[in-house]
């Protein structure tokens, strides 16, 4: 039982990593309709700035994050000014490739600024282990649950009230009404790509501050896309809740079968999913006419 | 000057071309990349070798999204199980590297059946996410079924023996490799004018509308998978030998990214532009390095310490210049060139 406990503790911990990414990308998809495949290495740019801020200015938790996110802010408005918006109105084939050259870009070049060696993010704290019970769990861990509560709620509050959530849902269902209607598709697009670059940030320095940071970390992207299939590609809300169950059914699964299934547990969930519900458990079902 | 083209008969129409020269050329361009391996040192050679072997892979990519519209991220699956069938048949079980390529032929043509089927209901986004997922589950199993695939430490794959005639040679191997691309050539070309092909392009540009025509979209779709990985499939056989060593990290998932960024600066959906992608991504690590260090010596060291990484910028970089200043590739530069060449001193 404390097996099952531990294993399943720390697949929601993981699990609310990936849910955090994958709320980036759905937040991207509900607003331009496109699939971020870079959304894995602007994760692991952040969570390297926050290395960088912690090595090199200041280790405070504050300033870091502050950093961090300020960076976020700045790369998801650069990469949407830079290289998306250009492409608008291009086939989503070529601007989702577009972003794939990008993740390819992004991905390389950490070794270039960077290195190639796994450091860890010390900020003081987070990386103590707290026993509760018979189970350990460190700081971060449980921050990294909270915070994904706090954003799930954030998040749903700006959709429904917020001027600006509902013009981004009014660009969603149909951007054309909503050019006439006077909202600036461009503006949304360009908070929605700074949101989700925000949010994959802090989702990066959690697990940098959990486990290590290394050039291999934008595979959480990888792992995160089960988590926003099963949740809806087009629900905010839904991946968040998607990554806390792709964490346990991966973190479960590796515990009882073996490590090699741990991996692919995720892809494998993505096929059966696709094949039951093509549009997630919170998804809207796609209505096509003739 | 050539004023127009007037076509007679549903023979001419369909007809590979119509221009002498075309096949002229053809014939040359043949001529050469048969007798190049004799003069080209090892170095130069394996570059040929390499072009080859990736335009197979490309070609069987341009069918299944250049054609038919169904883009796919798992073309390393195919490769990957294409390679481990060759090399589990001849190298483990001692088979002749006829049944080899078979198997290289039929096992990723299943697997494609077993991919395809549940995607026939995805359509863009959500396919290519499937088929993702689809290549990192081929390596899991791979790595696991170690009895048969020897887990993480691959298989040694020696370069075959055919009808007597060794491969062993660089010179060999090349005309090999020249053999099967020139196959994948004519199959492609073959299919793209007949009924199916035909088929393939009408579910790209309308499926529903091509499903009012009578095409079973079903059959169809998987048929443009089992097509498509039986080509990448005989391409991983000889990416296998090539490397002379299959293993899981030999075929790593950049792979499937070089090959849609060679059909991207090629040209989407074309035969020609396929092949002039291999020659472009295949070559463009290579130039730019060569250009690099005759600008500054001591660049090429980022060459040495960085080559892996530095090869993906550039694929990176290739495909977001291309999707923006030229969505139509390099056959889509090459037909305003003849326009121009054509018009000269008119715009048209």
């Amino acid at each position: 039982m404390d097996y099952f406990l531990q294993l399943a503790v720390s697949g929601i911990a993981i699990g609310a990593v990936y849910g955090l990414l994958a709320m980036g990308f759905a937040a991207i998809y509900k607003s331009t309709g496109l699939v971020n495949f870079a959304q894995g290495e602007i994760t692991m740019i952040v969570a390297y700035i926050a290395w960088t801020i912690a090595t090199t200015v200041s280790g405070n938790v504050v300033v870091v994050s502050a950093g961090a996110i300020a960076a976020a802010v700045v790369l998801g408005l650069a990469i949407e000014r830079i290289v998306m918006r250009p492409m608008l109105g291009e086939p989503v084939f070529s601007t989702v490739m577009v972003t794939i050259g990008l993740a390819v870009i992004l991905r390389s070049s950490i070794t270039f600024i960077w290195d190639a060696y796994p450091h860890a993010l010390d900020l003081g704290t987070g990386r103590g282990i707290i026993r509760i019970g018979g189970l350990g769990v460190r700081g971060a861990q449980i921050a990294v649950v909270g915070t994904l509560l706090l954003l799930l709620a954030g998040f749903w509050l700006f959709f429904r009230y917020s001027k600006f959530g509902v013009a981004m849902r009014a660009v969603a269902a149909d951007d054309r009404t909503a050019l006439l209607m006077g909202i600036s598709a461009s503006r949304i697009h360009a908070i929605a790509w700074a949101a989700s670059s925000v949010v994959a940030g802090i989702a990066g320095i959690f697990f940098a501050i959990s486990y290590d940071l290394s050039p291999d970390m934008y595979q959480l992207g990888l792992k995160a896309f089960p988590a926003t299939i099963l949740g809806g590609l087009d629900s905010v809300l839904g991946s968040g809740f998607g990554g806390i169950l792709i964490g346990l059914t991966e973190n479960l699964a590796g515990g009882y079968l073996g490590s090699g299934v741990k991996d692919v547990a995720g892809f494998v969930m993505i096929v059966v999913v696709l094949m039951i519900r093509p549009f997630g458990l919170f998804g809207e079902r796609d209505i096509e006419r003739v | 000057m050539r004023s127009g083209t007037y076509k007679e008969t549903y023979a001419q129409l369909v007809a590979l071309t119509d221009s002498r020269l075309v096949w002229f050329w053809s014939a040359v361009l043949l001529a050469v990349l048969f007798v190049a391996p004799y003069y080209l040192n090892a170095y130069a050679l394996s570059f040929l070798t390499l072009i080859l072997i990736t335009a197979m892979g490309a070609l069987g990519l341009n069918i299944l999204t250049g054609f038919t519209g169904l883009i796919s991220l798992g073309q390393v699956g195919f490769l990957v199980t294409g390679a481990y069938a060759y090399a589990i048949a001849v190298s483990k079980f001692g088979w002749s590297p006829f049944a080899g390529f078979l198997l290289a032929a039929l096992v990723p043509a299943v697997a494609s059946l077993i991919v395809g089927a549940p995607s026939l209901r995805l359509k863009g986004l959500y396919l290519a996410i499937t088929t993702m997922a689809f290549s990192f589950i081929i390596n899991s199993v791979i790595l696991e079924a170690r009895s048969l695939t020897n887990g993480a430490r691959g298989i040694r794959v020696r370069h075959p023996d055919l009808l007597g005639v060794g491969t062993a040679g660089d010179v060999a191997f090349s005309h090999l490799c020249l053999v099967f691309a020139l196959a994948a050539l004519f199959a492609t070309l073959n299919l793209r004018r007949s009924r199916v092909g035909r088929a393939f392009v009408a579910i790209r540009d309308n499926d529903i509308a091509a499903r009012a025509m009578g095409i079973n979209l079903q059959s169809y779709k998987l048929l443009a998978f089992a097509t498509s990985a039986t080509m990448t499939g005989l391409a991983g056989a000889l990416y296998g030998i090539y490397l002379s060593f299959v293993s899981v990290e030999g075929f790593p998932f950049l792979l499937s990214i070089e090959a849609l960024a060679i059909l991207i600066v090629g040209g989407l959906g074309s035969t020609l532009g396929a092949i002039l992608g291999t020659v472009f991504i295949v070559l463009l690590p290579e130039a730019t390095r060569l250009v690099f260090s005759a600008v500054s010596g001591g660049a090429g060291g980022l060459f040495t310490t960085g080559g892996q990484e530095l090869k993906s910028i550039l694929y990176g970089l290739v495909i977001i210049l291309f999707l923006r200043f030229q969505p139509r590739g390099l056959v889509g530069a090459w037909h305003d060139l003849k326009r121009a060449w054509v018009n000269w001193p008119l715009r048209y």
